[in-house]
């Protein structure tokens, strides 16, 4: 018995090693796509205590806005551009009429309002797009299509061209955006006001520009964990449920760590990815993903309450 | 003052007319969803659905001279929601249609109360087949049971089950567990490993995990029951993993243009059982092009209108409309009431002749109810992906109904023991 669960998963592991590089290349894969989701959750958390519900519909508004755009005969790179127009208009109407209002509201205000913002985007974007699955415009923005197929240890590896793309993507939007926090003074300005709202305040730093800035860049993310997705399975609004993976990560690597974003995404992309093929399915029926994240999230919380890399929040009472 | 009094004086006046218009009509309420996850799928069916009634309301009045009236109430294909809905629209509707497996087990035992049908074609609990305890439920022309057998039926003609390995890669829902009793059965009878892979609502767009297991376990077949974006999703994945797409077989559920069109040629050989066809040259689809489409009068697109789904939108809006006419022609009344058109929901003959006769050519099996038989049992296809089309890839397939005609008593039986006290239909298990 215990056999069976401590040591033969890892036989099996060692018995087809081509499988098991297979395996952690696919959770490679989706770990940084949860990465990606959980920086919008972050950047927007730590420079305005704001927990962002409406990443997910940004993802699938983003996607949408896209796929919408070039379908009315805009060539695919200038449908890129405009559409980070229009997140950027959307950062600019958020910050003006919904987050301005509330400065100085309890936390919870702002989360019912960003409850409110996913609400209003999947009914304004049911009435533009349309609820049909669409596909993602990947050939005409020249994403490589295929596979190689590798043979490690005389098995088969299968890499698709796609997912190399997303990981390659997605690590240089993530070294631009450690590179805009910590080089640029916008960057700054937005570390500052996560570190301490009333001293960045207090020495100049607008809060407005730095919501809206914040807001674009969650935007940003947001569309290329779109076209990520979109590439794989479609655009449609069932995307949204791919926020939700970013839940644990955040749990696990902290709310206001970018670090934690990352190393979290990565960690339950593959221990999940690995638990589900080794012992979910073999001994509990499979879907394991559903849970496993939040179950090893909840094992962090219980010794690290503020997440792997979040910072321990001392209060004087 | 006195032009605001006289303004109000004509409209509440205007309202009372609209009221006692409105009682002139056949309500036929759908519980849609055109949002949410499942809106990729639920719309083509919605918008077929509408379609067939607006046709008929344009070209013949409605049914026997009274319009029909098929308002959408949106679930978002939420249970909660759904219930909502129901409740919401049971006071004047004559049926009503559930659109989830989900929401179909929770209306169920209010069925009885209200008296009012819920007709769950090709979905919902499958021993709702048996009329005697279901009285009020119908999922004609084909329940998954018999969706089950087929696919069976197909495989075992490709050769020997015996020894084989057989995928069930399904939706973590009761819709997708639905079929599990009989393929367990037929696994145990027939040889075949059955293999079932659950996938998780929120892992529908991600499914790694589960081909890797396929990958894995290099079955002979994978069987899917899948729903919204699980198929795209699955049929992505099968793709990338290089599975043989001849030996990939999806419920009725799982046969969506959009859903192929993502893959194109990579998807040839993908395979659904169906109950439905969509032909562009039967007459009702040239009705509906010229009376509905042409008219301005759908919220369809042609790639849409010449789809699986949106033909199966029209197919199960015209059994509704034939239950109508027969309960019309019973009860010599046009404005039917409920209970009558239960009657009529339990008295459809689609023979081939009245197939042609409604225009239906080749787009439904014949196939007929009755107060026991609340599924009918029809039938059908083994569509197949070329590449750009869902083309019929077998001639019409029947369910082997010793594969499960036991087990839908047993298990009528035993919801009604656990739901006690449960009317059952006496009068017909007498004459049956």
């Amino acid at each position: 018995m215990l056999y069976d669960y401590l040591i033969a998963p890892f036989v099996d592991m060692a018995a087809a090693p081509d499988f098991l590089l297979q395996v952690l290349w696919e959770g490679l894969v989706s770990g940084i796509l949860y990465a990606l989701i959980a920086l919008g959750f972050v950047l927007i958390f730590r420079s305005s205590r704001i927990f962002n519900f409406a990443q997910g519909i940004m993802v699938v508004f983003a996607a949408l806005t896209l796929v919408g755009l070039h379908a009315m005969g805009i060539p695919a790179w200038i449908s890129v551009g405009l559409t980070l127009a229009v997140m950027f208009v959307l950062a600019v109407t958020i910050e003006r009429v919904v987050l301005r209002p509330l400065v100085g509201q309890p936390d919870i205000i702002l989360f019912m309002a960003t409850i409110g913002i996913t609400l209003f985007l999947i009914g304004f974007g049911e009435i533009i797009f349309g609820g049909e699955n669409k596909v993602m415009i990947s050939d005409e923005l020249g994403i490589p299509t295929g596979d190689t197929v590798l043979e490690p240890f005389g098995g088969l590896l299968i890499l698709q061209h796609l997912d190399i793309t997303v990981v390659v993507v997605a690590t240089l939007l993530v070294a631009a955006l450690l590179a805009f926090l910590n080089y640029t003074q916008m960057g700054r300005a937005i570390r500052a006001l996560g570190d301490d709202h009333q001293a960045a305040l207090s020495v100049g730093i607008s809060l407005q520009t730095i919501w809206v800035l914040v807001w674009f860049i969650a935007g940003i993310i947001a569309l290329v964990t779109g076209i990520a997705w979109g590439a794989r399975a479609g655009v449609s609004f069932a995307l949204e449920v791919i926020a939700y993976k970013a839940l644990p990560v955040l749990m696990l690597g902290g709310l206001e760590s970018i670090t934690g974003a990352i190393v979290g995404g990565l960690m339950i992309g593959m221990l999940e990815k690995l638990f589900e093929i080794y012992w979910g399915q073999p001994f509990l029926g499979g879907n394991t993903e559903t849970w496993f994240a939040f179950v090893l999230a909840l094992i962090v919380l219980l010794f690290r309450p503020q997440g792997l890399f979040g910072e321990r929040i001392i209060e004087r009472v | 003052m006195k032009h605001f009094t006289k303004t109000a004086a004509a409209a509440v006046l205007g309202l009372g007319l609209g009221t006692a218009a409105v009682a002139q009509e056949l309500y036929v309420p759908n519980l849609a969803y055109r949002t949410g996850p499942f809106a990729a799928t639920g719309i083509p069916l919605m918008n077929g659905q509408a379609d067939y009634f607006t046709m008929l309301n344009e070209r013949d009045g409605g049914i026997g001279g009274v319009p029909v009236n098929a308002a959408e109430c949106e679930t978002g294909y939420s249970t909660e929601k759904g219930v909502e809905c129901y409740e919401k629209v049971k006071s004047d509707a004559l049926v009503t249609q559930p659109w989830s497996t989900g929401i179909t087990l929770q209306v169920l035992p209010k069925t009885n109360v209200d008296e009012i049908p819920i007709l769950a074609p090709g979905y919902g609990f499958s021993p709702m087949a048996d009329g005697t305890v279901f009285q009020w439920a119908f999922n004609m022309p084909a329940g998954y049971w018999d969706a089950a057998s087929m696919i069976v039926q197909h495989m075992e003609s490709e050769g020997d089950l015996d020894g084989k390995k057989v995928a069930f890669l399904h939706l973590d829902h009761p819709f997708g567990k639905e079929p599990l009793p009989i393929l367990e059965k037929l696994a145990g009878e027939k040889g075949f490993e059955l293999l079932p892979i659950p996938v998780g609502l929120k892992e529908m767009q991600n499914q790694s995990a589960q081909w890797l297991q396929i990958r894995r376990e290099r079955p002979d077949y994978v069987v899917m029951w899948g729903w919204g974006a699980m198929n795209a999703g699955a049929i992505t994945e099968a793709v990338k993993t290089k599975y043989p797409m001849e030996n990939f077989i999806g419920v009725w559920w799982a046969g969506h243009d959009a859903d192929l069109r993502l893959v194109g040629e990579d998807g040839a050989g993908y395979k659904s059982i169906s109950w439905s066809f969509p032909n562009a040259d039967a007459p009702v689809m040239r009705d509906i092009q010229e009376l509905v489409i042409d008219a301005g009068l759908s919220e369809t697109n042609p790639e849409e209108a010449s789809g699986v789904f949106y033909s199966r939108g029209v197919v199960i809006s015209a059994i509704l409309g034939e239950a109508i006419r027969t309960a019309q022609e019973e009860y010599g009344t046009a404005e039917i009431s409920a209970p009558q058109l239960r009657w009529g929901l339990e008295n459809i003959n689609m023979t081939e002749e009245r197939i042609t006769e409604l225009g239906l050519d080749g787009m439904v099996p014949p196939f007929s109810t009755s107060c026991a038989n609340h599924t009918g049992h029809s039938g059908g296809w083994m569509l197949e992906w070329d590449g750009e089309k869902f083309i019929k890839a077998s001639d019409l397939m029947t369910a082997n109904q010793d594969d499960y005609q036991d087990l839908i008593a047993e298990k009528a039986q035993e919801y009604a023991s656990s739901n006690a006290p449960w009317p059952t239909n006496e009068e017909c298990s007498a004459t049956n």
